[in-house]
């Protein structure tokens, strides 16, 4: 080769070594905060989703307030492909802050990705199996042999094969197909599965005579119901912690207002315009005080649940590693929030057990 | 004429001679030096992957590095989980095509044979053909649901549609001089069809019957990926929704080699059946 | 041709079919044959369709698609004309990159979109990216094999005329290459419509023609399904027949044999 030529190779060499390790780590101003919602949500221009405290900051436009004397754009993304989806959208760096279910976040932990929890949205989250509607099914045992739909990689997954393993059921004595909610409703009312793992859809599916419901984790047992969280990445919270300050403490006065009982029926009301109507959502919330499931708090109980998560999805190969889960979450804001706005013991914490802290 | 999808895309090779000489060809001894010439470029690809990796360049969610991908693709064949998969991916592939085959031949026979039956027929075809198979997908679902049927309608429709075209249009295109030529040899009809028509259009069938095969493995990745639990495609969605890229790109790895022998057994077919031609045409 | 009775007019026989299938179809809604809650009848679709065009919907939808679509087309096209014209011009080219191409062409489509979904994240730049290697592949090969199969006669000729490279390049090859070229480009619109559609479907959230479809699914909307499959192939007629037109008029010059594969 060329003398010249092999100079030239070299020199290129040398550069692409170099480029990767080179990223200015200087923080811009911020102009657009960026949220991921793992979930599709319903309709479009907007999209409307109900169901926690973080869907209510979304319909009323809290965040947009919050920033708009700063001149700062709140971008919202739903994401049919629910937790996997959101976690590509983390991976490439597209998205600040996401409301994201257990499961899939401890399995973006598990692979690295760097984020933290700054506070529950949405905890104890039902779990139902819908059936059809003539189905013989009656307990999760009755479903061995039987064909199955559960969106995989969701927290709806784990926690399904969890209530599934406490029986001794295993991910062999049945059929479990990978089908995205919408899907699997289909599914379900096109017999082509038999039961669905579901949230409150299974009941607007019942209630169109489409299918019965089975089995609900609520009344089963705590362990069964799933987590979710808002979560910000590092990077953000390096550059930006008083933004994401600002968001948790606009989170907690959302989460308070509605917290409150004599604020129930307007909850409902505006969930009700959302993915389901109103009666659905309250059914989804019989016998629970509104303190405990729009709790914002990251208790004990919070921790253990996703500590037993990430156990759960490493025995059950979901994940291939078990990631550390305390050094995860961060109080600080919260705490901040909390002191700033005078609610610290507003909300109950819970212990590992499911049960008041105190 | 060119809207038969495949029927003027890749013309079996002649070896005329074509306008870059090859004298290196033609110097003995170099031969067996040609293959090493298509290593070079993987390899550097496969080192940039590696070296990517090691320097970081994309985050390992993104891409993992490629001794990963193999170990996997190894883990999945050793614990029989590839080959499972595969299996049934391929008996789907393989009935849904038969019967696109079999639909496509006897549509693209009648009506290339039978103007009346064309006349009939192929507008509606047509209109048919012109909604890729992805397009059907959720009209199928809602109709026959995510099971065994759906893929295989899929499969059999993606086969169908080139198969049908470009058998119709290569039995139409025989010229009408071998026609005239059969008639003055006073060839009865069977003998006409069996011994001028049908080996005058082999070329174009297979050529169609190629790409349904090309067609029934796209249409059956995309069917698996949407709605399935098992197979390849279900593999790598598998592997998508659980982050593990790795197990993506082994899956992919499979699918690719599938494909490549696929390909290789039906040029080998193609050599066979239409040995008879002579190149230079 | 033959004597047979025509009491269905030639020019109309195409229109037989389908008729009677919209028939058949309209009989089973209207007389309660079939109670199955997802075969709605002809006018239910029809209403739909009116119901989308006025109020904009297709269009938004439609336009979206299509954007998303040309921007794909545009890349994959230029991208693909390149490497086909450098491995059927340079033989080291093709040894070297040929037989790595080849293989990689072999994997089918589809298998490439987590891939791209984790490689690009949400937004339309993975869909774009799809569609583009949707078209790249054929534009490829054909240009490739239609580089390759310019018969050396006409070369020679053009060199005893005294041509240059450029002259040669423009008079001899792009002719000769050119109806294999087109061919590429005509499936390569083919095969980046049903990436098109399959990326709305795999990937991220987005409006499309494609989400129309997978919307109506997921709300059991049979209408809006059917109204989408109808739209779809009406595309796809639409691009054919606009490719066709164009190389008609691009390649007039080509008398057409009988035999054309």
């Amino acid at each position: 080769m060329h003398p010249r030529h092999r100079l030239g190779l070299l020199a290129l060499a040398i550069t692409l070594s170099t480029v990767g390790p080179l990223r200015a780590q200087t923080p811009e101003p911020l102009k657009v905060i960026r949220i991921g919602v793992a979930t599709g949500g319903v309709g479009s221009n907007p999209i409307r989703h109900g169901g926690t405290t973080t869907a209510l900051a979304y319909t009323d436009g809290a965040f947009e307030e919050e920033f708009r004397k700063d001149g700062i754009e709140i971008k919202w993304t739903f994401f049919k492909g629910a937790g996997p989806a959101v976690n590509e959208a983390l991976v490439n760096k597209q998205l600040d802050f996401a409301w994201q279910g257990d499961l899939p976040a401890i399995v973006a932990r598990a692979n690295g990705v760097k984020t933290k929890l700054i506070a529950g949205s949405g905890v104890r989250t039902g779990l139902y199996l819908a059936v059809q509607p003539d189905s013989g099914i009656q307990k999760l045992e009755d479903l061995k042999g039987k064909r199955v739909a559960v969106f995989k990689g969701t927290n709806l997954h784990l926690a399904a094969v969890a209530a599934l393993s406490a029986r001794g059921i295993k991910e062999r004595d049945l059929k479990l197909i990978n089908l995205d909610l919408a899907s699997g409703r289909t599914a379900l009312v096109n017999k082509d599965v038999d039961a669905i793992f579901d949230y409150v859809g299974a009941f607007d599916l019942r209630d169109k005579g489409l299918a019965k419901v089975a089995w609900s984790a609520a009344a089963d047992n705590y362990k069964f119901t799933r987590q979710t969280h808002l979560l910000v990445t590092d990077d953000f919270a390096a550059q930006h912690p008083q933004a994401v300050q600002r968001i948790v403490t606009t989170l907690v006065k959302v989460a308070h207002r509605y917290s409150n009982e004599a604020h129930r029926a307007d909850l409902f009301e505006r969930w009700g315009k959302t993915e389901y109507p109103e009666k659905i959502w309250r059914e989804d919330f019989i016998g629970q005080p509104l303190r405990v499931r729009l709790s914002p708090l990251l208790d004990a109980f919070l921790v253990s649940r996703y500590k037993e998560a990430a156990k759960d999805a490493y025995a059950l190969k979901l994940t291939r590693s078990l990631p550390e889960i305390d050094s995860w979450f961060d109080r600080r804001y919260l705490n901040v929030a909390l002191k700033e706005l005078k609610l610290e013991g507003y909300w109950p914490a819970y212990g590992t057990d499911g049960q008041l802290a105190h | 004429m060119s809207s038969s999808i495949g029927a003027g895309a890749v013309l079996p090779a002649p070896t005329r001679d074509t306008a870059r000489a090859n004298p290196a060809h033609r110097r003995a001894g170099w031969r067996p030096l040609q293959g090493l010439w298509a290593w070079p470029f993987p390899l550097a690809v496969l080192l940039l992957w590696h070296l990517s990796s090691v320097w970081g360049w994309a985050p390992e969610q993104v891409l993992p590095p490629p001794a990963q991908v193999f170990r996997t693709f190894a883990d999945l064949a050793a614990s029989g989980e590839l080959w499972d998969n595969l299996h049934i991916s391929l008996v789907r592939v393989f009935t849904g095509f038969g019967i696109g085959l079999l639909v496509g031949l006897s549509l693209g026979v009648a009506m290339g044979l039978s103007p009346t039956v064309r006349a009939y027929l192929f507008p509606l075809f047509k209109a048919f053909s012109q909604v890729p198979v992805i397009g059907w997908l959720p009209l199928l679902m809602l109709l026959v649901g995510i099971d065994e049927a759906l893929k295989f309608l899929l499969i059999a429709k993606a086969t169908l549609v080139p198969v049908t075209l470009n058998t119709c249009h290569g039995i139409q295109g025989v010229p009408n001089r071998f026609i005239e030529v059969a008639r003055v040899y006073g060839f009865t009809r069977w003998q006409m069809l069996t011994r001028v028509v049908f080996p005058a259009a082999t070329a174009p069938i297979w050529n169609g019957v190629r790409y349904g095969l090309t067609h029934a493995w796209l249409a059956l990745v995309v069917v698996e990926l949407l709605a399935s639990s098992e197979g390849i495609g279900f593999l790598i969605v598998y592997g998508r929704q659980l982050f593990q890229l790795d197990v993506v790109l082994a899956a992919v790895l499979a699918v690719g080699i599938v494909g490549f022998v696929i390909d290789k057994l039906l040029s080998l077919s193609e050599a066979w059946l239409l040995r008879w031609r002579k190149p230079g045409l | 041709m033959s004597s047979e009775k025509t009491f269905v007019p030639p020019a109309l026989r195409g229109w037989v079919l389908p008729a009677l299938i919209v028939l058949v179809w309209w009989w089973a809604v209207a007389s309660g044959w079939s109670t199955s809650p997802l075969l709605v009848s002809p006018g239910a679709v029809w209403d739909r369709a009116v119901q989308q065009v006025v109020s904009g919907e297709l269009w938004t939808a439609l336009s979206a698609s299509l954007w998303r679509n040309a921007r794909g087309v545009v890349i994959g096209v230029s991208a693909g004309l390149a490497l086909g014209v450098l491995l059927g011009w340079s033989r080291w080219a093709e040894r070297l990159v040929g037989p790595s191409f080849h293989t990689l062409k072999q994997i089918s489509l589809f298998a490439w979109i987590p891939m791209l979904s984790m490689w690009f994240g949400l937004g339309d730049g993975a869909k774009v990216a799809f569609i583009a290697m949707a078209a790249f592949f054929p534009v490829v090969l054909n240009t490739f094999e239609g580089l390759r199969s310019v018969p050396r006669d006409y070369v020679e000729v053009g060199r005893v005329c005294g041509f240059g490279v450029w002259q040669l390049l423009t008079r001899v090859v792009a002719p000769s290459a050119a109806p294999s070229v087109f061919t590429g480009i005509q499936l390569a619109l083919i095969y980046s419509w049903l990436a098109t559609l399959g990326g709305e479907y795999l990937m991220a959230s987005g409006q499309g023609i494609g989400n129309s479809l997978i919307d109506g699914r997921e709300h059991f909307w049979m209408d809006l399904v059917l109204f989408g499959v109808v739209v779809i192939g009406l595309v796809g007629y639409a691009l054919n027949a606009a490719l066709e037109a164009l190389e008609r008029r691009l390649l007039a010059w080509r008398e057409r044999t009988v035999a054309r594969f």
